[in-house]
């Protein structure tokens, strides 16, 4: 128990570490100094000063929040289908979330707030189309889920081209989004975060308030019945926070998918599966990933910006066959 | 005292029980018995409320148990499934301290007193100073062993198991059942277990209740109830029932039937 509270602060030290990292480096690097004054001492004359606080911090929160909630997101959806490649982005949620909201712009010319709220109606329906379509296809005789992970994919799949679809149909309007919907962590999208943010606040507060009864349901349902959880309202409620925050997180900068997938298998091994220490732990690295990711994708192939997204995806695809090849191949460590 | 009157069950449109009525008797052992399929499992999950119910209803004190709020419930009803599953990484110690969920508040934890529970419980199953262990990671008698600490934790006087001895070698099967034995005996609990093997009914059981397809073929003592008869009745199965030392022992004949079916 000890070493897994010391995982959390660490965690804390280095996520404190990789934000004053993302506000520093970039195109010009910023000291210590200029941007503890950007905060305490706002000189508007002050360029690199600008730049900290209404370039890079707003970008940084954003990593910061879509981390966290992806991850946190990721890590009960994993333990309330008992299913390792549970995540928002392979159970249609991210993709249902996507178009909705495309959907909403295009069609409807929606302002931010009704974004956030079309983000929130698609990741239900591409989250109960997923299931829906699992159920068609013998979820109930599928113990090991991939009929799960299957319809979420071709439902991702289907949204996501219909999204494309729509962007494609009016060249005039299709700027602004044809970016966001490959993932983009940019500051431009701060008035997004703004608008939504109080999403994330109550569905991680609600994931937190269910931490015990989540951390049950991982025995299996009537395990978690038996010890006294009122299961039905449990994963009603908790995947109401998901579809919430991950919805919230998609309607801010697109959907990215490596970090609901990944993190919370790395964080596991450290922190066990209690999720009164799993979630906060999966909210911090999920954020300390996107960070850095960030960076990564902002300095590593200068003069080109890359969007956060299509690098996490990219790693997200690597991870994916890692973690197939350990639960489901034959000789992989966990595969039963 | 748990009673089930006229329960029946199905799953979609097969029904698996049918007006399946019995009285458990409070500190005493209940072995269910009978052929694959016969509805033993789901008589348990239709007490738990896990499996639809289609009538009949289920009194705990003569309490109908749907009235009965979940968190109440597992104070006085635990369960054991057939396949007891843990994640990984989960240790022992979380396992257990799980198991008193429906004492704890929304954001409170155990109490002193229910930490002394879970090292008694640990105690009781022989796995104490193993608290920090994976569960995983332990033998399949030791993980056996481990579900019931964690059933000994909740703390409920009822305690419904789903053939506990699965999957575990002789020395295991004679282990867990003297343990569940045990929490009749000296623990005071009811417990009403599904057991496929009635030589450890006849070894361990207070009470036996008798099924085939769906119903209930013969209920009572395990001495007046299992007989070559009902056995025959039950099981389609010709045996010899004998006591040796004063235990009873049952011995299928290998009859043309029997080899038919083996071969």
């Amino acid at each position: 128990m000890r070493h897994r509270g010391a995982f959390l602060i660490s965690a804390a030290v280095l996520l404190v570490v990789t934000l004053f990292l993302n506000l520093s480096l970039g195109a010009i690097v910023i000291p210590t100094s200029t941007i503890l004054s950007a905060f305490l001492s706002f000189d508007r004359q002050d360029y690199a000063q600008n730049v900290v606080l209404y370039q890079r911090l707003p970008r940084a929160l954003i990593a910061l929040y879509v981390g966290a909630l992806f991850a946190s997101s990721g890590s009960v959806l994993q333990g309330l289908t008992r299913n390792p490649l549970a995540s928002p982005a392979t159970l249609g949620i991210s993709a249902g979330a996507a178009a909705f909201v495309v959907g909403g712009v295009m069609l409807f010319d929606f302002g931010l707030e009704a974004q956030g709220f079309a983000a929130l109606a698609g990741a239900i329906l591409g989250f109960l189309a997923s299931l829906t379509m699992a159920r068609f296809a013998g979820l109930s005789r599928d113990p090991r889920g991939l009929s799960l992970i299957l319809s979420g994919a071709l439902v991702s799949m289907l949204l996501i081209g219909l999204a494309n679809a729509l962007l494609l149909s009016d060249p005039s309007r299709r700027a602004d989004l044809l970016s966001w919907i490959s993932g983009n962590i940019n500051h431009v999208y701060a008035d997004r975060l703004f608008s939504v943010w109080w999403l994330g606040a109550v569905s991680l507060g609600l994931l937190f308030a269910l931490a015990r009864p989540l951390t049950l349901m991982s025995l299996g349902r009537e395990q978690a019945a038996s010890a006294g959880v009122n299961v039905d309202l449990v994963t009603r409620l908790s995947l109401a926070a998901v579809m919430v925050g991950s919805g919230s997180a998609v309607a801010i900068c697109g959907p990215i998918g490596f970090v609901g997938l990944v993190v919370p298998h790395l964080v596991r091994p450290f922190v066990g599966q209690d999720q009164r220490l799993g979630l906060p732990a999966c909210a911090l690295t999920g954020a300390i990933a996107c960070l850095l990711a960030d960076m990564v994708a902002r300095e590593a192939f200068q003069p080109f910006v890359l969007n956060t997204g299509v690098l996490l995806d990219l790693l997200g695809g690597l991870a994916f066959l890692l973690i197939v090849k350990r639960f489901y191949l034959a000789g992989g460590e966990a595969a039963r | 005292m748990i009673e089930a009157r006229g329960l029946s069950a199905a799953y979609g449109d097969t029904p698996v029980l049918f007006d399946v009525s019995a009285r458990f008797s409070a500190g005493r052992l209940t072995a269910l018995v009978g052929p694959n399929g016969c509805g033993k499992s789901t008589f348990l999950k239709a007490i738990m409320n896990f499996v639809p119910v289609s009538g009949g209803a289920v009194t705990l004190d003569g309490e109908p148990i749907l009235k009965i709020g979940r968190r109440k419930l597992a104070r006085r009803l635990a369960y054991l499934p057939q396949e007891s599953q843990c994640p990984d990484y989960m240790t022992l110690g979380e396992l257990v301290e799980l198991a008193g969920y429906s004492r704890y508040s929304l954001f409170g934890g155990p109490t002193e007193g229910d930490r002394e529970l879970f090292q008694k419980a640990l105690g009781v199953v022989g796995l104490e100073g193993l608290a920090h262990r994976q569960v995983n990671r332990l033998s399949g008698g030791q993980r056996q062993r481990a579900f019931i600490a964690m059933i000994l934790a909740q703390d409920a006087g009822i305690v419904l198991m789903d053939e506990p001895v699965n999957h575990l070698d002789m020395t295991y099967q004679y282990a867990t059942m003297s343990l569940v034995k045990d929490l009749t005996r000296d623990h005071g609990k009811t417990v009403i277990t599904v057991l496929h093997d009635l030589n450890l009914t006849l070894a361990f059981a207070d009470d036996v209740v008798m099924m085939r397809e769906g119903r209930i073929v013969a209920a009572g003592p395990v001495r007046e109830t299992v007989t070559p008869e009902t056995v025959g009745a039950v099981f389609d199965l010709d045996a010899d029932i004998f006591e040796r030392d004063g235990r009873l022992v049952c011995l299928p004949r290998m009859d043309a039937r029997c080899r038919t079916l083996a071969a």
